[in-house]
């Protein structure tokens, strides 16, 4: 059964197994066995992995793991591979600036049909009272700009579309 | 003029800070809620919730009418407006005195004068306390641009009505000026209503240190001592500290005596800051004063014993100080750290999410001043600070080690929080020596930053593990299988 994991922007994809007697992830630099045994506190557990035993706190989102570990907290991003293929619409990543927050447009510096360069200026919007200048990831064509100036728009949402490349 | 019933017209934290202290004073205590904001602490300490309503959440906050109008409703004789918010609104307070309820704070004039910072300004300087050169768009629009330049690089723009760092821009080069006065200008306008500058002369790799003063009104004020708050970003503090490891025991009494000089001259009433530009030649400047409680006053609380929020409630009643100069120690060492829902890895970006699990906390010497609840959400409605860590010790040293394993040992998960950049502060050579600038934490983003120790694989093996759904699916398959499946890679 295989998860892609993101950490800190790395993905890692990965196979969960158990071989009758304990769990063991296969990962792209081997094999670890791992155990995770409920502890005391809410959301605590004891891992034990690698011959190393450690005290973690869990919580589980929709899309991200989030553990406690060592006095630092991290994210772990879950995907299926399976997913990820079936819900796949096509366009690339770097086609589409898309809203790291929900928030406002300031201004729009570009037009639909406008040439831009890589790390050209494309809008400002305001987030929590910050302002924020968004920037083309590739050199390209501005194919659709859906907000403007004044306009609200929620997370993740596609404020500036670049024109694919042609391969 | 005694106070039997108290509205806090805030949220979040400071909301349940000051009911807690009103409830402890005997008060039936009252707070704000609007329908779209999620049940906090407050909620569960106050006696009474009042709704409120808006088209945004923050706007129904800055609603004078609405909020005058509850604390008239509900039979409340004083209203404390905490930070933020309405806490600094001239016109507030006037609408309050109206309405025949009194306002935890200072007098309209006084909140009108520092609310102004070229007035302010000006106020202190004729009065002979120390300002750091600057020109004055008001004084003379048509050559503000001339004059700015005059002042000498780098320079420092802000808008006349500004605070929290809103608008601020520090200009090194001519070429860069007139851009940014524009762009600081149409900040001001959207933030403040106001697009009026200033500029000052920027003091290189200086030091913010602020005065905790308190007034009575009857031309009694006393300082609290002061508050280093250099370690900032964006502007905004994070990390605030008393007493300051860079002032000798006349410096400190020198800037304190200053900044209640100055109280003193405005004749204060009740809680408020001096902030000072502290440069590294041992030189202060005025810079702004606040005229309410600040974030971080409880290093203050922590260090002299003292409870600032009854204070402000004392001389609010006309029951006046609790404690002249003489009776106000500063005792140990006391650190505040902001927990804020942002991304430091990406630019302090301020981040959204549920709190799947909060575990805050607790122990000798640690208080946490919160504003959320496990269960709740984290939304852009408010500002992503989330509450407030303070330790006390007996020392720098030992209040760094508190604070360390406080953070450390602080779980919020289900939205990133700054806890392990905090930590990495704390860490920091640098700030264990003291030696520090408000430019601190930019010149050390990298090393501040930086991925600690790859933890990757147990990570991968605690997320496997803990989704009930991929364990499932790994116990169905068959002995047989299991044995042998998956072995591809």
């Amino acid at each position: 059964m295989r998860r892609i994991f993101q950490i800190a922007g790395t993905e890692t994809e990965c196979a969960l197994l158990h071989n009758g007697s304990h769990f063991v992830l296969n990962r792209p630099d081997g094999t670890i066995p791992c155990q995770l045994d409920p502890a005391g506190m809410p959301g605590g557990y004891v891992l034990r992995s690698g011959g190393q035993v450690h005290e973690v706190r869990v919580a589980v989102g929709p899309e991200a793991t989030f553990v406690h570990l060592n006095g630092r907290t991290y994210e772990i991003g879950r995907v299926d591979p399976a997913e990820r293929l079936a819900g796949s619409d096509g366009a690339a990543a770097d086609d589409r600036i898309v809203a790291p927050m929900p928030g406002v447009v300031v201004s729009v510096a570009v037009k639909p049909g406008e040439t831009v360069e890589e790390g050209q200026a494309l809008l400002v919007i305001e987030s929590m009272k910050l302002e924020t200048s968004l920037c083309a990831p590739r050199d390209g064509v501005v194919a659709e700009v859906p907000f403007a100036a004044g306009d609200s728009f929620g997370l993740k949402a596609n404020l500036v579309l670049l024109a694919p490349e042609e391969d | 003029m005694g106070i039997s019933k108290l509205l806090v017209a805030n949220r979040g934290e400071i909301a349940a800070r000051v009911l807690r202290t009103a409830k402890a004073r005997g008060l039936v205590a009252a707070v704000l809620r609007h329908a779209s904001e999620q049940e906090g602490p407050a909620h569960l300490i106050a006696d009474e919730v009042v709704m409120i309503e808006g088209p945004t959440p923050v706007a129904a906050y800055l609603d004078i009418a609405q909020i005058v109008e509850a604390a008239k409703r509900i039979g409340a004789d004083a209203v404390h407006p905490g930070y933020g918010f309405l806490s600094e609104n001239a016109n507030f307070v006037a609408a309050l005195e109206e309405a025949g309820v009194t306002f935890v704070g200072p007098t309209s004039d006084v909140i009108d004068l520092m609310g102004d910072k070229v007035r302010a300004r000006a106020f202190v300087e004729e009065r002979g306390f120390p300002v750091a050169p600057s020109a004055i768009e008001d004084d003379d629009p048509a050559t503000f641009v001339e004059r700015a330049r005059a002042v000498g690089y780098p320079l420092l723009i802000k808008p006349s009505a500004g605070g929290g760092g809103k608008g601020m821009r520090v200009v090194r080069e001519d070429s860069a000026l007139e851009a940014e006065i524009e762009t600081a200008r149409r900040e001001g306008e959207r933030y403040f209503g106001d697009g009026r500058l200033f500029v000052e002369r920027y003091i290189e790799r200086p030091r913010h240190i602020e005065v905790q003063v308190m007034g009575d009104g009857q031309g009694n004020v006393v300082h609290f001592w002061e508050r280093e708050c250099s370690i900032q970003r964006r502007f905004q503090k994070i990390i605030e500290e008393t007493p300051s490891p860079a002032l000798s025991p006349e410096q400190r009494l020198d800037i304190c005596e200053t900044a209640a000089g100055i109280a003193r001259a405005a004749n204060y009433r009740g809680a408020g800051t001096v902030e000072f530009i502290y440069a590294q030649d041992g030189g202060f400047y005025f810079l702004e004063m606040n005229t309410r409680l600040q974030v971080e006053h409880p290093v203050t609380e922590m260090v002299t014993g003292f409870d600032l929020v009854a204070e402000q409630l004392r001389v609010a009643a006309g029951e006046g100080l609790s404690a002249g100069q003489a009776d106000i120690p500063q005792n140990g060492h006391s650190i505040e750290l902001r927990i804020c829902a942002e991304d430091a890895t990406a630019d302090f970006r301020p981040a959204i999410g549920d709190i799947l699990l909060l575990d805050e906390p607790a122990g000798e010497g640690v208080r946490v001043d919160s504003g959320i609840l496990g269960g709740g959400k984290v939304t852009t409605d408010f500002d992503p600070m989330l509450s407030k860590l303070i330790v006390h010790g007996r020392d720098r040293t030992e209040a760094i080690a508190r604070a360390r394993q406080a953070v450390q040992n602080y779980v919020i998960l289900g939205v990133t929080t700054n806890t392990g950049y905090l930590d990495a502060i704390l860490a920091h050579p640098g700030f264990a020596s003291g030696d520090v600038s408000t430019g601190f934490l930019a010149e050390e983003a990298e090393t501040l930053t930086a991925a600690g120790n790859d933890m990757s694989d147990l990570l991968m093996a605690v997320a496997a593990l803990s989704d009930e759904r991929l364990v499932a699916e790994v116990m169905q398959i068959p002995e047989l299988h299991r044995n042998m499946g998956e072995w591809r890679n």
